[in-house]
């Protein structure tokens, strides 16, 4: 195992300017009359350019914790700041806004819009910023040929596999250069050699782009990839294990 | 703008269902522009005027009116026989002409009969509604058409759609053969035409060809024409205000001149819903039952088919918002879809009914044939072009907006649907 362990304390010295700063959150969800914990007390940092996994069993948290970290829902208690934002206390349309500049997201089922190309998908996020048509095609190009689709840019995603479509929504996360990208599960519905090529081109994002990514997953071979994972249960955080080449790369 | 696009190849998503709510929408747009260019008619028809208004006189106690036209020279002057009695200010006398050009009575029909004014012609630019303040350009060219009429007595002006029915053109002459005048055919010459509009579907002849006819006829058969002492439907009067109107209407109803049959004078709108009566109930029915009702169908049609197209959609809804759009611009998308639909929908459903109705036959029908009173026909307004847009974009905003509030409404979580 590439990875070895470290403890929670330890994170501070490491982390000197986090880009993420989850401190003591809890979250609940309601049932009928019953609450149920997902979070509890939670404080979790990541520093900038760095590559962090999250795993744990169904129920841990992970997926609802990287909801909050990507201003999709609220903490019942506690903040969540990313750079200098406390999204936390942010309103729906504030969230919005800083969504689009501020967090690129990668599905597990890629969720491209089937009567967009590759190309409109990619210019999608774009069309919120106040961009002109030329800057907005300027973009989408380099996002495009980053991800090595550039030729393909004009298909619908029914007319491109899998990995390719993952590879689109990866331009789309990336285009509009925001400071954080979050993947849910990237590899998920792909084959293991697609899986391996989608996560070469997140190292590859994270190395060129120097962008920070946070990404929930079951498969420890994309776990591999990371710098630093991060095991959760019944939410709580049971182990903060960093990659032994991290920092190297 | 930016949003068109999606918009565009959003309602592209599911082409059937896109065209059958567009069609459905066609349709029903075409109804009510129908019922609403009849109701439109006899809003303006009904619509009383603050100054410068019609007074109408007609036979008191029965419709058709037909009073004898030994009435017409006092009725013209008001009744005005007195010193301080008052005059109008203009006036006119109609005729009701009806015939075919077709001789074979088993072969008349709508695309050949014609119903006549029959008036002096100088009226139809006095005395004549839209006629009497025509632009510049089209009075002048009507003018010669009327200064044609009042040279040429055998003379006939048509409107633009009777004259394509009729296949007749200018200069062309034609024989009349009666239905209401009987055994009074007219020979007539085709001297011009009506401005496009309210009159296509008109005629006028002049009244002294009749008069002429009728007098001819009793020279012949050393008898009066059944019609000669009812031949006279209606008398106009223009008067400067209601207290001129109410003084003429008491000399003319006072006066003994006017006892057998006896006559009423009101305002050209009391006398048109006279004429309406018997139809106020299927007027009130088409105005408060028929087009709401429509326009509620209109707005499920369109509610359903984006009800579906949203929920189909959810996750990509999520998405979007996930993506940074906001809940508002979410709702403008969807809403987006629908007015577009409804829109262009309703535009070419308006302009077809417009082509369809307006033209006459065999491109069209040549107006819709609904006779109330003495309207024989109705023509599309050309203000409809724009009732179908504003009605297929109304009912779109109306009928999608609870699936776009729901839209609007999608939680972003939905695309991280598991608690994980």
């Amino acid at each position: 195992m590439p990875l070895a362990s470290n403890s929670l304390s330890n994170m501070a010295t490491r982390n000197p300017h986090p880009i993420v700063r989850v401190n003591g959150i809890h979250k609940y969800f309601k049932r009928g009359s019953e609450k149920v914990d997902v979070l509890n007390d939670l404080t979790v940092s990541v520093p900038e350019g760095e590559f962090l996994g999250l795993m744990g069993p169904s129920g841990s948290g992970k997926t609802t914790l990287l909801n909050l970290i990507a201003g999709l829902d609220r903490p019942s208690s506690g903040e969540v700041w990313v750079g200098d934002n406390l999204i936390s206390q942010m309103s729906e349309s504030q969230l919005s806004a800083w969504r689009t500049r501020s967090i690129g997201f990668i599905f597990q089922f890629y969720h491209l819009l089937p009567v967009l190309s590759a190309y409109e998908n990619v210019e999608l996020p774009l069309l919120l910023l106040p961009l002109s048509k030329a800057q907005r095609r300027e973009q989408v190009t380099t996002a495009l040929e980053l991800v090595s689709l550039k030729d393909r840019m004009w298909h619908r995603p029914g007319q491109l596999s899998g990995g390719q479509q993952q590879r689109v929504g990866i331009a789309r996360a990336i285009v509009t250069d925001p400071q954080l990208i979050v993947a849910d599960e990237p590899t998920g519905d792909l084959d293991a050699k697609s899986a391996s090529e989608i996560l070469n081109l997140l190292e590859e994002v994270r190395k060129i782009l120097n962008k920070t990514i946070i990404m929930v997953t079951h498969d420890p071979r994309a776990a591999e990839r990371a710098d630093r994972v991060l095991h959760l249960d019944k939410g709580r955080l049971i182990e903060d294990v960093v990659k032994a080449t991290a920092g190297s790369a | 703008m930016k949003f068109l696009g999606l918009i565009v190849k959003n309602i592209g998503r599911n082409a059937i269902r896109s065209i059958l709510t567009a069609l459905g929408t066609m349709m029903l747009v075409f109804v009510v522009t129908l019922v609403w260019a009849i109701l439109a008619f006899l809003n303006v028809a009904l619509s009383e005027k603050n100054a410068n208004f019609k007074a109408i006189i007609t036979e008191r106690w029965q419709i058709p009116s037909q009073m004898p036209y030994t009435y017409a020279s006092t009725l013209c002057e008001g009744a005005a026989t007195k010193p301080g009695d008052v005059r109008p200010m203009d006036s006119m006398t109609w005729q009701f002409y009806g015939g075919s050009i077709e001789k074979d009575r088993a072969k008349r029909g709508m695309n050949n009969v014609l119903f006549a004014f029959s008036l002096e012609p100088i009226k139809l630019l006095t005395m004549m509604d839209d006629l009497d303040n025509l632009p510049a350009g089209q009075a002048a060219v009507f003018g010669k058409s009327v200064k044609a009429l009042q040279d040429n007595r055998q003379g006939i002006i048509l409107g633009r759609t009777r004259m394509e029915t009729l296949k007749k053109k200018i200069g062309d002459t034609f024989t009349i053969y009666s239905m209401n005048y009987k055994e009074i055919d007219l020979e007539v010459t085709l001297v011009g035409e009506f401005p496009e509009g309210r009159y296509n579907n008109s005629a006028a002849i002049n009244r002294d060809y009749l008069l002429a006819a009728m007098d001819a006829y009793q020279q012949k058969n050393g008898k009066p024409h059944a019609m000669a002492n009812k031949s006279l439907n209606l008398v106009w009067l223009k008067v400067p205000d209601s207290a001129t109107l109410s003084k003429i209407a008491s000399q003319i109803e006072s006066s003994p001149l006017f006892s057998s049959p006896q006559v009423k004078c009101e305002t050209a709108s009391s006398g048109i819903a006279a004429f309406i009566e018997p139809y106020r109930d299927l007027i009130w029915g088409m105005r408060y039952l028929l087009a709401p009702a429509i326009l509620v169908t209109l707005s499920l049609v369109i509610s359903n088919s984006i009800s579906i197209s949203v929920r189909e959609r959810r996750s990509e809804l999520a998405v979007l918002k996930v993506l940074g759009f906001r809940p508002n611009q979410i709702l403008t998308l969807v809403l987006g879809e629908a007015i577009l639909i409804g829109a262009l929908s309703g535009l070419i459903s308006s302009c077809l009914t417009y082509g369809i109705v307006n033209f006459p036959p065999p491109y069209g029908f040549g107006g819709i044939k609904f006779p109330i009173a003495f309207f024989a026909a109705f023509s599309i307004p050309l203000a409809a072009l724009w009732w179908g847009p504003a009605l297929g974009a109304g009912t779109a905003l109306v009928g999608s907006f609870v699936p776009a509030w729901g839209a609007r409404s999608v939680k972003v979580s939905e695309v991280f649907s598991r608690v994980g």
